[in-house]
Parts: C-alpha cells; structure tokens; sequence
C-alpha cells in the first residue's frame, strides 16, 4: 500500500505547478510589456558611437558587395576578384557599395547600403592577370561521350587601403554624386 | 585528358613588398621579345616592333625593354618580374592583336600567377575584429552567475503555446491597452 501511496504522490507532484512540473511548462509568467518611449537610449547609443568614430579606438571593417560577391574587407586586406573589369594597374578605386560598416563595439547596418558618404572603402589595383589554366572535363560512361575545355580566369588582385567612418552617425545624408 | 594539374603548386593571395600600401610599383621590370628577322611565324611580333613597341617603352619608363634577333628561330617573349619571377611565352603565328594583348597581360600582371592554383581568393591580417563567435555571443550574461539546474534557464520554451496561456496573455493586453482607448476624433 505504502508504495502505490508513494506513487500516486509523485503524480500529483508531478501535475502541480512546482518546479519541473508539467504544468509550470504550460504556464509560463510571459506578459506583454507597455510601450515605452525609447528616444533616450536612442540618442545615448548614437552619442556613443558618434564619439567611437572620432577617438578611433579600433580598426574598422566593412562588408563590400563587389562583382557580384560579399567581402569583408579592414586596411591591408588583398582580395582577387574574377572576370573582366575595367580597372586597370595602379587605379585608386573607391568601393561604393557598403553593406555593413562596423568597429569592434557596434555595426551600421545598411538596409541595403549604409547611407552613401557615410563610410569611405578606398582600394588600389596591384595586379591584372590570368588565372592558373583550369580543365573542364566532362565524360559519360558508355555513352562515347567525352569533352575536354580548358580555360583560364581573368584575376585582378586588389589592395584595401582604407574603411573610414567619414561623417557621423544621424546626420542628414549629403548628396555626395 | 590533361594531368598537368597534378603538379600544379597551389598557394595563398600574397603580394610583394607590401605593395599598394602607401604607392603602387610596376612589378614588371624587364621584358626581352626575341624574334627572327626573315621567320613567318615572327611576322606578328615584328610588326609590333614596328608600330608599338615605342610608344609601349615611352608608357612604361619603367620597364627595360630588350630586343634579340635570331635567325630561324620562333618568337618568343620573356617577362622578369620584381619578385624574381621569369615568364616565359611563346608568341609563334600570333597576330598583331594578339601580341598587343599578351603584352598588356606581361605588363600588368605581378609575377608568374598563372603557375599556382590559389587556395583563397582573400588575405587579411585581421581575421576578426569583432571577436569570434561562441555559444555565448549575444547570451544573456545572467547566465554566467546563475546557479543551475535553474527554472528560468532550464524552462522548455520548445512547446507549443496552450489555449489557456494564449488568452491570459490577450486578457494582460486588453488590460493594458484599456487605459489609452482611441478613439477616431
């Protein structure tokens, strides 16, 4: 008797809202919160990023969409793009399209691109040339098909020289074209 | 089918000298086209001896320019690159064009890159600034001092939401937004 007493003790443990009981999965202590104001934290944050970019205290990256390709990119990055494109040896470039700007304590995040003139991602081209030769070979079994392509890329290498934050955050956006 | 690639060296996006960090240097430094006189397959690089080579060393003051002619032998080009790199082309039965553009590819490129397979197409220094990421990225740091097993922490959040909880949390709404009802005036 003692035992199925015990057992049914468990059970109703187990049902009660105690710790670990089932019912206290059901229910959780989940409410909805009242709207709040939110503009003091709002200009806080700004504050202290605006005071980021001016004491530059950490190295900055951005995320550069080039070429059909998303690169991360920080001063002194070597990146090798593919295909044809125009710039030639020795060009200073500046890469416009910045998705994400970030230090080591907070990130702009473009909705898609990070507002034009914000950030400034200058690059100089160091090398045009051709890739290593690939082969493309393509066979099927039994079916006296067989192809053989070879072909090679053109590679232009590309020097990061600078991501700068240039404005501050929440200023008016300037027409910069 | 070709199995050169088998001995193919593979290596890592570098560039020489920290190049293009404060100024940018032609890594082409000498360049020797060797050439027959009388040859038919040279006719390509003899006439852009004849029209282009000129302006070509005038553009790039510097780079050393040498010609060798030989007699019966095809024609040839010979790029020396600032890292020590020698490439070697053949530009037998190439036309005019064609040459031009060999050339340019000479020029422009900084050492023998057609001859490794590159493993990544980027290098950095930096691979994160951020930090890299871990489990507790972004966690709540209330985490770091709870005592676990925890209710809070261990709390299945997986199941479903019952009825009963759905229409407490609508009845907490309505409490709240009862006090600012809006009206259409």
């Amino acid at each position: 008797m003692s035992v199925i007493r015990a057992g049914l003790q468990k059970i109703t443990n187990v049902l009660r809202n105690g710790p670990g009981g089932i019912l206290s999965r059901f229910i959780t202590n989940v409410a909805p919160v009242e709207r709040k104001s939110e503009a003091e934290t709002t200009k806080d944050v700004i504050a202290t990023c605006n005071k980021l970019i001016e004491e530059k205290p950490s190295r900055n990256f951005a995320i550069v969409h080039l070429l059909g390709k998303q690169w991360r990119v920080t001063d002194g990055d070597l990146l090798v793009v593919e295909g044809y494109w125009p710039p030639n040896i020795g060009d200073e470039i500046k890469l416009e399209k910045v998705l994400v700007a970030a230090t080591k304590d907070f990130s702009l995040i473009g909705r898609p691109l990070v507002q034009p003139g914000l950030v400034n991602v200058t690059a100089t081209v160091i090398s045009k040339g051709l890739s290593h030769t690939r082969t493309h070979f393509k066979k099927k079994r039994r079916k006296q098909f067989m192809r053989i392509n070879f072909q090679r890329a053109e590679q232009t290498m590309l020097r990061i020289n600078s991501v700068e934050i240039a404005s501050k955050i929440n200023e008016p956006a300037k027409n910069v074209f | 089918m070709s199995n050169k690639h088998l001995f193919l060296n593979s290596g890592f996006v570098r560039a020489p000298l920290q190049n293009g960090v404060g100024r940018y240097v032609c890594q082409l430094q000498r360049i020797v086209l060797k050439f027959c006189k009388t040859h038919g397959s040279c006719r390509g690089l003899r006439d852009f001896i004849e029209q282009d080579l000129v302006d070509f060393a005038k553009q790039n003051p510097g780079v050393v320019v040498y010609l060798k002619p030989r007699r019966h032998r095809g024609p040839v080009a010979v790029a020396e690159y600032l890292n020590g790199d020698r490439v070697w082309m053949n530009l037998a039965n190439k036309t005019h064009s064609e040459i031009t553009k060999w050339i340019e590819v000479l020029r422009t490129q900084q050492g023998d890159i057609a001859s490794t397979r590159l493993r990544k197409y980027q290098y950095t220094d930096h691979p994160s600034i951020q930090g890299p990421w871990t489990p507790f990225t972004f966690k709540n740091p209330e985490l770091n001092t709870a005592v676990l097993p925890d209710q809070k922490f261990g709390a299945n959040d997986r199941l479903p939401m019952s009825a009963t909880e759905q229409l407490r949390l609508m009845f907490e709404k309505q409490k709240l937004e009862e006090g600012d009802v809006k009206t259409a005036e």
